[in-house]
């Protein structure tokens, strides 16, 4: 039993494997959210139509893709999805952007930057806290000077209150 | 001389004091982007295409086009010096130029580099300029049933000739058709795949998409993998004029490279970088110093780099008069005159006469300039190379964060990229290739649109697009394509294309 198991691991890492499964999850959903769609007739098509269809074909393409990547024998073509310190930059970027966007129309353009880029610079080693601190202070200056005094952008820049 | 007094009309638009100004950001930015590894011509655009909504709709799409070529011109100089490529489409360049930069010919490199890059700019403005009417008189006379098959032509051709798993790809476009269909349906008013997002109702911009995969998406990639050891050539660049040795071995890569690059640009799917790749592989078959290859061959800078240029313009043809995107940055183009309310289609060259011709105008200008900052002004580039990621990649990040802020003055457009960088990320994990995803992105609307009166002219009747003849020769075109790309010759052929170095 041991042996299957350590095949299934393996099976799950290959990257026509996990990409099939995303393409059959996507088409899934998107079948399950449509459910209600009123689809119509080929001459009065209704809104649920060309999504359905869509969401077909592509439960049929990423069935095939998996089926390919079961009997893919390259074993080189595994993906390290987890293997590498890739959470790192995923989560602090990430991050960054989802702070800026619920900080800007409340805090204004300074303080989000700021927010952004401390979020941001965690997600990169050997950033020095000078040098942070340095990269916010330019990077204000210049969207400031570009997007506000050039631009004209209505963005507030200070939070109002 | 119709051509004449078109182009005429052209210069008198883009030599305006604003136009210039827009054609030299363009290239400005072009030639930063495309010296910087890390950021290339795709997530640029997107950041800056929201912007373009508050200039007109000329200028903006003028120094969107400089920033596509400038990236070329760029692109080759980290390739020579650094033996880093600038751009994808810079890959080849590294083989020879760098080792033209490591025996101290690195002037000559960069000069064969920018002068060949400049004759197929010139070149590729004047095809634009002569085969750009006719092809738009032609879809003119598209109904809905042919618009419907180019469409499904050029969305398998450019999967076809893009690089990777072509099964992969076409799911990619078929994600992006669906991604495209979110928020309301013109037709009948009601709402698909919005999950009661209010903010979703108006749909999902392509630049919230475009930033999220290409610009946040590559921002995790890079970072979460080890810093590569970057070697500049250290020595200065003292002579920056070829010998006459060099100009006569190189002006027949030139023109080779120009003419593949220009064929190449057309078909969808192509572009700067399949040309530049395709230029190499010739340049290394046909030359009579191919023993010298890859030990720094002045042909292996001046083939491929006239052919990526001349690439990046030519694939302005489909876009311009037909309104299909062959690449991704086609596509985003499409965006930008969306955003302005243009519908893109053969319609633009007649109904704005002023806009079309003087972009193309725009183009002979931008690549002048490009070689005046490429050449003479090199010292500042190589400057520039020496800012680390670390500090670039914030610069990136803050870009990307406020260009998706000013799509729509909304905080959701924001969290939405965030996502989208997630699934960038996962997609290059994955090696799905999402290029044809925007394909299918910015073409779902329209594919929907004439799918919908294609079936209603012929009340129901799919055989429709096999009745039609110009319709059906697409189809077959598309049949072919597909069995094509499926046998083994042609299969290890096309990996072989794309694995040059």
């Amino acid at each position: 039993m041991s042996g299957t198991t350590v095949e299934r691991t393996t099976l799950l890492r290959r990257k026509d494997v996990l990409a099939g499964l995303l393409f059959v999850a996507v088409a899934l959903i998107g079948l399950y959210v449509s459910r209600n769609y009123p689809i119509g007739t080929a001459v009065r098509m209704g809104t649920g139509y060309v999504p359905r269809l869509l969401c077909w074909l592509l439960l049929g393409l990423g069935a095939w893709v998996l089926v390919q990547g079961f009997f893919e024998t390259q074993s080189e073509r595994a993906a390290s999805l987890s293997a590498t310190a890739a959470w790192r930059p995923l989560v602090f970027v990430t991050a960054s952007l989802v702070i800026f966007g619920l900080s800007i129309e409340r805090l204004g353009l300074v303080l989000s930057i700021l927010l952004l880029i401390i979020v941001g610079a965690a997600g990169a080693r050997g950033l020095r806290p000078f040098e942070t601190v340095a990269a916010a202070v330019v990077l204000i200056l210049l969207s400031w000077g570009i997007f506000i005094v050039g631009l004209g952008l209505a963005i507030p820049v200070w939070p109002d209150w | 001389m119709e051509l004449a007094h078109n182009l005429a009309l052209g210069f008198g638009i883009a030599l305006t004091p604003a136009n210039l100004f827009f054609a030299l950001a363009g290239a400005l930015i072009g030639t930063l982007i495309g010296v910087l590894p890390g950021i290339g011509p795709i997530a640029t655009i997107a950041m800056l295409l929201p912007l373009t909504f508050h200039v007109e709709p000329t200028s903006g799409l003028i120094m969107l086009a400089g920033i596509f070529y400038g990236a070329q011109y760029g692109g080759s100089t980290t390739a020579i010096l650094v033996n880093l490529p600038g751009e994808t489409s810079s890959v080849v360049t590294c083989i020879d130029g760098h080792q033209m930069a490591r025996q101290g010919r690195a002037g000559a490199a960069l000069a064969v580099a920018a002068l060949g890059s400049f004759f197929a700019g010139c070149v590729s403005t004047l095809l634009i300029a002569t085969f750009a009417p006719p092809l738009a008189l032609v879809g003119q006379s598209f109904g809905a049933p042919e618009y419907f098959s180019l469409m499904v032509l050029g969305l398998i051709a450019a999967v076809v000739l893009a690089h990777g798993s072509v099964l992969k790809a076409v799911a990619m476009i078929i994600l992006g058709l669906l991604i495209g269909l979110v928020g309301t349906d013109g037709n009948t008013g009601g709402t698909r795949f919005t999950f009661d997002i209010t903010d979703l109702t108006d749909g999902i911009d392509v630049a919230t998409l475009a930033i999220g995969v290409f610009g946040l998406g590559e921002i995790i990639t890079n970072l979460s993998r080890p810093q590569e050891a970057r070697s500049l050539v250290a020595q200065r660049i003292t002579r920056l004029w070829p010998t006459r040795d060099d100009f006569r071995r190189a002006w027949p890569a030139v023109l080779r490279g120009t003419s593949l690059g220009s064929i190449l640009g057309v078909l969808p799917g192509g572009g700067a970088t399949l040309s530049s790749f395709a230029a190499y592989a010739l340049e290394k078959k046909s030359s009579p110093y191919a023993a010298q290859f890859g030990l720094g061959a002045v042909e292996g800078v001046a083939g491929p780099e006239s052919a990526n240029n001349a690439g990046a313009q030519t694939s302005f043809i489909p876009m311009l008069t037909l309104g299909i995107p062959g690449n991704a940055v086609m596509a985003l183009m499409i965006g930008a005159l969306t955003i302005h309310g243009i519908q893109p289609g053969p319609q633009i060259m007649t109904e704005r006469p002023t806009m079309f011709w003087g972009m193309i105008a725009s183009m002979w200008i931008g690549n002048l300039m490009l070689v005046i900052i490429n050449l003479p002004l090199i010292g500042i580039w190589v400057q520039l190379l020496k800012v680390p990621y670390r500090f670039l990649y914030l610069a990136i990040l803050l870009f990307c964060a406020i260009g998706v802020y000013t799509v729509s003055n909304s905080p959701t457009a924001v969290l939405l990229a965030a996502g989208f960088g997630v699934m960038g990320f996962i997609f290059a994990r994955l090696e799905c290739e999402p290029a044809p995803m925007i394909l299918g992105f910015v073409l779902g609307p329209l594919m929907e649109e004439n799918l919908r009166r294609a079936m209603r002219i012929s009340s129901g009747d799919a055989t429709i697009f096999l009745q039609r003849p110009i319709s059906l020769g697409l189809l077959i075109a598309a049949a072919a394509l597909c069995v094509l790309v499926a046998l083994p010759a042609i299969r290890s052929k096309r990996e072989e294309a794309f694995q040059e170095s």
